[in-house]
């Protein structure tokens, strides 16, 4: 009998192991705990000179498969260099810096990560983010462009370096301009929107695709035609939407949508705007590398994926760039910048460093961002680099052209005013409520974020 | 001395109590964890304004302010972003209107027809229950594809209605939270099916005799019998159903999108509750929402408990 009940007993024992497994979250977790607890123990007890390796948890984004392959390569090459530290990279692929923030309540936020340049004040005010400028020296951060490191500076102390950058350009499908009798891309904005009238007209292809929203490519359009740059500090702030060049510019870019897809739809004509799931795409490149649209505004990390998943698309032949529109006020583009931040929580903010060091630094640089050509250098002096991929380099050159280079920025809660603007704007694109009605609600969001 | 752990156990008097309480202990530990101390804890939470990183402060009532707030501001006709809980309350309230009493009704005729001694009834009973088994996740992607303007169900509409026009089920705000509640009955009254087969074959078969004496139809029984005798599994159901209903996120999520599909059509309180935790970074503010919900589906339960909920006896 008592045999049974051993029996019986091993099985709750089981039963409970796995329950409390479930809870500790992952099985192979409580299992590693359970190694170091045992490293540890036999350390304090044999106190051998065994260097422990550190691990650092690194997480970031992914912009396609091959930027991920790039980066586990490098994660390897640092291993080498540095045998006692284990990196391990993990990729959160949608919705990272809710994410990361939703980690840090929970206690378990990576070492290194991405932050965008819209999220770094949140982060930086809230000291989440340990001050770089602790461990760099001053030649180190003087490698880089000035303008880029802004978003991450505050009270003398600079929190993160860039790894990289980008700009808006105007991508355009070369051969579907032929088709359509242009011979040059569009110079103003009210251009851009007659030739995509003209190129749907003449060959059925949608002309322009934009996204459902997206305030940050808007600003553009604002600040070229004379509005000033958009600053969120506090409530009354909020009177940037008040300005009549405001007020002309953003219905321009909600009527982009509102009239040249949903009106269009309704009237049963050929669309001449669509955003990307319209035409059974995931995002602008998508669409664009299916050559289901001519024209789309986006970023340099457009080049790599292009190359990568439509190398029969060429560049040069195919398609081609050409520097943003220009307004009454000139022209203006905006630039995107992400650092590799450091948890000023972390346990090894020293090895953290090194990482870091590591890939931003004019090596990590060259092979991760200029060889893989995946977006633009923020270190200087690689303009003229052989390895520089040409089309990365063209958006270079058209620099001395813009009046300005907004980087994406507009004051302590940007990353939060985005996601709402740009929920407003897609409201009024899909025709539910009126500009005005948008403007009221921006205005409203503005004055209940930064209230107090 | 020998001292282990079963020999302890062979020698208490309450076994049966020991063994019950380790077998359940698993449970009921987690159901602490997961439930009454995540409860506990938004309660907490929802006096405190937060953002993950800094310092919780303390704020009062004002989390409760600001949905209340919201309330009051959609009674008034603000647009949707504007009143996002009021948005999700009323779409909440309107598909649990439609699909509890539908749910209900027919889990009941399906019970029915599967408590008949008929040849295959096994099959039915396994392919109604089916939907229950699978991830509402899987369920919802497939029924967008279904939904789609040149999708299946378009298609067989425009064949069998002569004279029919295609509807975009899901881009279309009239129509978006019609085709999610569709979804919800489709997949949920297979599972509640179960119940009443189970408290169907528990009625006693000689009042079906003495009725059949009495000279009563199958219609007749069904009606006079069956029904009043199924009456505390439809409470329990109808209970279950709204507290299910009341709470809808997954179909929403895939079928309508984290905001809501066109015009917040198809936006829920569940869905209002993520976003602002996660979205807007505001836990304090989803804490007293939750409550809010909470107090909702409390007192709607309660009072159908206390007016139906008294078994016959």
């Amino acid at each position: 009998m008592k045999k049974v009940h051993l029996g019986m007993l091993l099985l709750l024992l089981l039963f409970v192991s796995i329950g409390s497994g479930c809870i500790g979250g992952q099985q192979t977790v409580t299992v590693t705990q359970t190694q170091t607890q045992v490293q540890t123990q036999t350390q304090t007890k044999t106190e051998t000179k065994i260097q422990e390796k550190i691990f650092i948890r690194f997480a970031g984004w992914s912009a396609g498969e091959t930027e991920m392959k790039n980066y586990e390569k490098i994660i390897s090459e640092f291993e080498e260099k540095y045998p006692n530290i284990k990196v391990k990279y993990e990729v959160i692929p949608q919705m990272f810096h809710e994410n990361i923030l939703a980690s840090f309540g929970a206690g378990v936020a990576p070492d290194v990560f991405y932050v965008d340049s819209s999220w770094a004040p949140i982060f930086i005010e809230k000291g989440a983010l340990h001050p770089i400028s602790e461990f760099a020296s001053k030649d180190f951060i003087n490698q880089f462009y000035p303008f880029l490191l802004k978003p991450f500076e505050k009270n003398g102390k600079l929190y993160g370096l860039p790894k990289d950058w980008s700009m808006l350009a105007l991508f355009y499908n070369k051969k579907l301009f032929e088709k359509a009798g242009l011979t040059k891309p569009p110079e103003t904005w009210d251009e851009l929107l007659e030739y995509a009238k003209i190129i749907t007209e003449k060959t059925g292809v949608p002309g322009l695709a934009i996204y459902l929203g997206g305030f940050n490519r808007y600003v553009p359009v604002a600040v070229s035609n004379g509005a000033p740059r958009p600053w969120f500090e506090k409530p009354e702030d909020a009177s940037w939407f008040d300005n009549p060049i405001v007020k002309e510019t953003l219905k321009w870019y909600i009527d982009l949508y509102r009239i040249g897809h949903v009106q269009m739809v309704k009237e049963g004509k050929k669309p001449y705007v669509v955003q990307p799931s319209d035409v059974g795409a995931g995002w602008l490149g998508d669409a664009f590398g299916q050559q289901k649209v001519a024209m789309v505004i986006s970023g340099n990390w457009m080049i790599p994926f292009l190359a990568d998943q439509f190398p029969n698309f060429k560049y040069g032949e195919d398609w081609d760039i050409a520097p943003l529109p220009a307004g009454k006020a000139g022209r203006v583009t905006m630039a995107y910048t992400v650092i590799l931040g450091i948890n000023s929580k972390s346990k090894h903010v020293k090895e953290a460093w090194e990482f870091v060091k590591f890939v931003v630094g004019p090596e990590g640089q060259k092979e991760l961002v200029v060889k893989a050509g995946h977006t633009l250098p923020s270190i200087k002096g690689f303009e003229n680099d052989p390895d520089l991929w040409p089309q990365h380099k063209k958006t270079l050159s058209f620099i001395p052209m813009y009046n300005d280079l907004i980087v994406f920025l507009w004051g302590p809660k940007s990353g939060i005013l985005e996601n709402k603007f740009s929920d407003a704007m897609a409201s009024a694109m899909r025709g539910e409520i009126t500009v005005d009605e948008a403007i009221e609600i921006m205005k409203q969001v503005v004055k209940e974020e930064l209230g107090g | 001395m020998h001292f282990s752990f079963s020999s302890i156990y062979e020698k208490t008097k309450t076994k049966e109590l020991i063994a019950g309480l380790a077998l359940v202990s698993v449970a009921v530990l987690l159901n602490m964890v997961f439930g009454y101390f995540a409860m506990a804890f938004a309660f907490y939470l929802s006096f405190f304004k937060w953002d993950y990183i800094g310092s919780m402060k303390f704020v009062g009532l004002s989390n409760y302010k600001i949905v209340f707030e919201d309330i009051i501001r959609g009674i008034h006709g603000a647009p949707y972003l504007l009143s996002p809980f009021y948005t999700g309350l009323k779409n909440i309230l309107i598909y649990t209107a439609i699909v509890v009493p539908i749910q209900t009704f027919l889990a009941i005729v399906l019970a029915a027809f599967a408590n008949q001694k008929i040849k295959g009834q096994q099959f039915f009973k396994v392919s109604y229950f089916l939907p229950a088994t699978t991830s509402s996740v899987i369920v919802a992607l497939i029924f967008v594809w279904l939904f789609m303007r040149n999708g299946f169900i378009n298609y067989i509409l425009t064949h069998f209605i002569p004279g029919f026009q295609p509807i975009d089920w899901l881009n279309n705000r009239n129509y978006l939270l019609l085709a999610i509640a569709m979804v919800a009955i489709w997949g949920t009254s297979g599972h509640f099916m179960v119940s009443f087969l189970a408290a169907m074959q528990a009625i006693p078969k000689e009042i079906y005799e003495a009725a059949m004496l009495d000279g009563a139809g199958p219609i007749k029984r069904f009606f006079y019998i069956t029904i009043p005798m199924l009456k505390p599994m439809i409470t329990y159901v109808v209970v279950m159903g709204l507290i299910g209903a009341l709470q809808m996120f997954d179909l929403a999520w895939v079928m309508a999108g984290a905001n809501g599909g066109p015009g917040g059509a198809g936006y829920t309180v569940a869905l209002d509750i993520y976003n602002e935790a996660f979205t807007r970074i505001r836990p304090g503010v989803a804490a007293a929402k939750s409550w809010v919900l909470f107090a909702i589906i409390f007192t709607t339960t309660y009072i159908f408990q206390r007016k139906y909920g008294r078994a016959v006896r």
